[in-house]
């Protein structure tokens, strides 16, 4: 990329970091890819389009996620790419055998160059390293394709228990959601995969387990017909651990998630409307249920409840397989959950704590506000409200209505220890504030440059000001501009 | 002794200090962050505010008293405590205008001679006090106006009193005193 100044190599690296950060969070909730996607786009454009910085270069290439999936399955790629990449078994890497939940994030993100077409196929025994660093093992040859943007499958990694006799259709990308529901989804996939039948599992007892283990981690897919297949995320191989207890005959240690509809009725829609450039690479961790647990139950609210069949059977499997679950936690390693998932939810809240004070939210400060209906939007609005200052506008408001009843003349009656006149004589006039008010050029302020930065020192002697100033970015006629340290003087 | 009761010095007031009520409770967060011009001191509970159009500036507690700074004359100070208590109606209080006082008056007077101090002390026993080596200047308080002067060697005086007709007055009875002990 080329960068013209040191901002927007700035402004890249901020953009990069809050999407990767968000990438996580989003899959886990079932929110499309490409919204992302498109976030990342505008913003750049954004930049751009502002001129604050020279040169932002934009990024080119859509989708640096991967996902992979079986290769069995697909046919329903996505994005039609005709080539095939095969991908170096070059890169060797350790691959992780501990089953360390902070090791592997559930859903890394393996960045291919952008050339890269899809589908591409992973041999076996080729380690990939994701763009956060992650090292992954591929055990099982793995084709990568673009996803849909289909938020089931955005969720972690995919488990797919592979059919010795590898039916075509058994590979179900399971999406990792860890959800209640998601847990229900498993349970309820089992179940409509054994009913359904339609494709084999390979055991249902380790299926079985497996979907308890899963259900902390990543059942969701099966809630959505439409994630079984096509996103196919991927039973990958990133075991971490689980290299060691897969079984071969259970293939990995996904388990699929077979939609008790028919595997072509997924909804080719589904897959299509996301545009390609949602891929996800899931990653299979090591479950822990107990963290998975209390993060489904915070990822629950975020979720988009995807499920959309068999709800009743969810009901009576969920709680069946959540008690089991606990349980039957530590029996398949394959399973990883999401170590990230906590962090990211955690996060995901901090997000949504940090109010956004600017920009729409800004409020001028010249506006006429209707008194109790903006001092009430406001402590909602500013976030944190000592409760004391909330009491006191509680009772400011009291004070005023009792002011507005008692008001004028009985008011000097009241017990003004001072001239009872003074109060007669001060009290309407005020009222009559046209003539009073009117501040000199009150709108001084409605400058474009603005900085935004902590202070060192303010200082000020009668209307002289000084500023020191620190780490801040500025919009200076237009362009920004970045300082770690500014000195200002001022006149008021 | 000429004591000439029609002085024609030019007595200078500086500073008028005023207060009022706003006979509502002031959400002072709220005033630091919305009102312009406003210096939050949130140590000690008080805003400051400062208008330019009459020079002042205003110390707001939130419990709704009001004090005025800063004025060069009484109506200016009503005038410019009227503004304020405008401009903080318009952050969308109720406030109403009471209790406006006066409280302090300082002005500066300048006297076309020099002052015998340590002389002008004995001649004004109860009422002056001087201690060299504390402060230079006289300290005359008139009981009566409620008003104290500071009287300089170099004939400059600054009084201050609870108004302005207090220091007038309290100009015209000291400069009888005053030229006595001139050098």
């Amino acid at each position: 990329m080329a960068h013209g100044s040191p901002m927007h190599k700035l402004y890249k690296s901020i953009i990069e970091d809050v999407i990767e950060g968000l990438w996580e969070l989003f899959a886990e909730e079932g929110v499309e890819e490409q919204v992302l996607k498109d976030l990342k786009q505008l913003w750049e454009t954004k930049v751009m389009q502002s001129k604050a910085t020279e040169g932002f270069f934009r990024h080119s290439h859509p989708c640096p996620q991967l996902t992979l999936q079986l290769p069995h399955n697909f046919q329903h790629v996505l994005q039609a790419s005709a080539a095939s990449l095969v991908i170096p078994a070059g890169r060797g890497f350790p691959h992780f055998m501990t089953p360390d939940l902070g090791a592997l994030p559930v859903d890394a993100t393996l960045t291919l160059p952008s050339t890269i077409t899809y589908p591409v196929h992973v041999p076996a025994g080729v380690t990939l390293q994701t763009a956060s660093g992650q090292l992954y093992k591929v055990n099982v040859p793995i084709v990568v394709t673009q996803a849909s943007g289909d938020p089931s499958t955005l969720h972690q990694p995919v488990q797919q228990i592979f059919h010795p006799a590898g039916q075509p259709p058994v590979l179900q990308a399971s999406v990792a959601q860890v959800n209640a529901s998601s847990a229900q989804a498993a349970a309820e996939t089992l179940h409509a995969q054994e009913t359904a039948a339609q494709q084999t599992i390979v055991n249902q007892p380790n299926v079985v387990e497996k979907n308890h283990h899963e259900n902390s981690v990543n059942t969701t897919f099966v809630q959505q017909p439409s994630v079984c297949q096509q996103q196919l995320a991927t039973s990958t191989v990133f075991n971490q651990h689980a290299d060691s207890t897969e079984t071969p005959h259970q293939g990995n240690l996904h388990t699929a998630v077979f939609t008790p509809e028919s595997p072509e009725g997924f909804s080719p829609p589904e897959s299509l409307a996301s545009n390609s450039s949602s891929v996800l690479l899931d990653v299979e961790g090591v479950i822990d249920i107990e963290p998975l647990e209390s993060v489904q139950q915070q990822v629950s609210d975020d979720i988009i409840d995807l499920i959309i069949m068999g709800k009743s059977m969810e009901e009576n499997t969920v709680h069946k397989d959540q008690d089991s679950t606990a349980t039957s936690n530590k029996m398949e390693p394959t399973e990883q959950m999401e170590s990230n998932l906590q962090s990211e939810k955690g996060f995901c809240r901090d997000i949504e704590d940090i109010i956004q004070l600017d920009g729409t939210g800004d409020v001028s400060p010249k506006e006429e506000i209707p008194h109790t209906e903006e001092d009430k939007e406001e402590n909602e609005f500013i976030g944190i409200i000592e409760s004391e200052d909330l009491k006191v506008l509680e009772d400011e408001e009291d004070d005023e209505e009792c002011d507005s009843i008692s008001n004028t003349e009985s008011s000097s009656s009241g017990g003004v220890k001072e001239d009872p006149q003074i109060d007669i004589v001060e009290e309407d006039p005020l009222n009559s504030g046209d003539d009073v008010s009117e501040q000199d050029a009150p709108d001084l302020f409605d400058t474009d440059n603005v900085i935004v930065c902590q202070y060192d020192k303010i200082h000020r002697s009668k209307n002289k000001w000084k500023f020191y100033l620190k780490d801040g970015v500025m919009s200076f006629q237009g362009k920004d501009h970045v300082f770690a340290k500014a000195i200002g003087d001022a006149e008021w | 002794m000429d004591a000439d009761s029609d002085v024609a010095l030019d007595i200078l007031i500086t500073n008028v200090v005023c207060v009022f009520k706003t006979r509502c409770h002031l959400n002072l967060r709220k005033i630091a962050l919305e009102g312009a011009n406003v210096i939050y001191k949130r140590d000690v509970g008080k805003v400051l505010m400062k208008l330019r159009k009459p020079r002042i500036t205003a110390t707001i507690w939130s419990s709704g008293k009001v004090i005025c700074t800063g004025a060069t004359s009484e109506e200016e100070a009503k005038f410019g405590a009227r503004r304020l208590a405008r401009s903080l109606q318009k952050l969308g209080f109720q406030v109403i205008f009471t209790d406006f006082k006066v409280v302090n008056v300082l002005a500066v007077c300048n006297m076309p001679f020099e002052i015998r101090l340590p002389e002008f002390t004995k001649n004004n026993r109860p009422h002056a006090s001087y201690e060299p080596e504390l402060h230079p200047a006289v300290c005359y308080r008139i009981k009566t106006l409620r008003a104290t002067l500071q009287i300089f060697s170099t004939g400059s005086i600054t009084v201050t009193g609870p108004n302005v007709k207090a220091v007038a007055s309290a100009v015209e009875q000291i400069y009888p005193f005053v030229f006595e002990s001139r050098k």
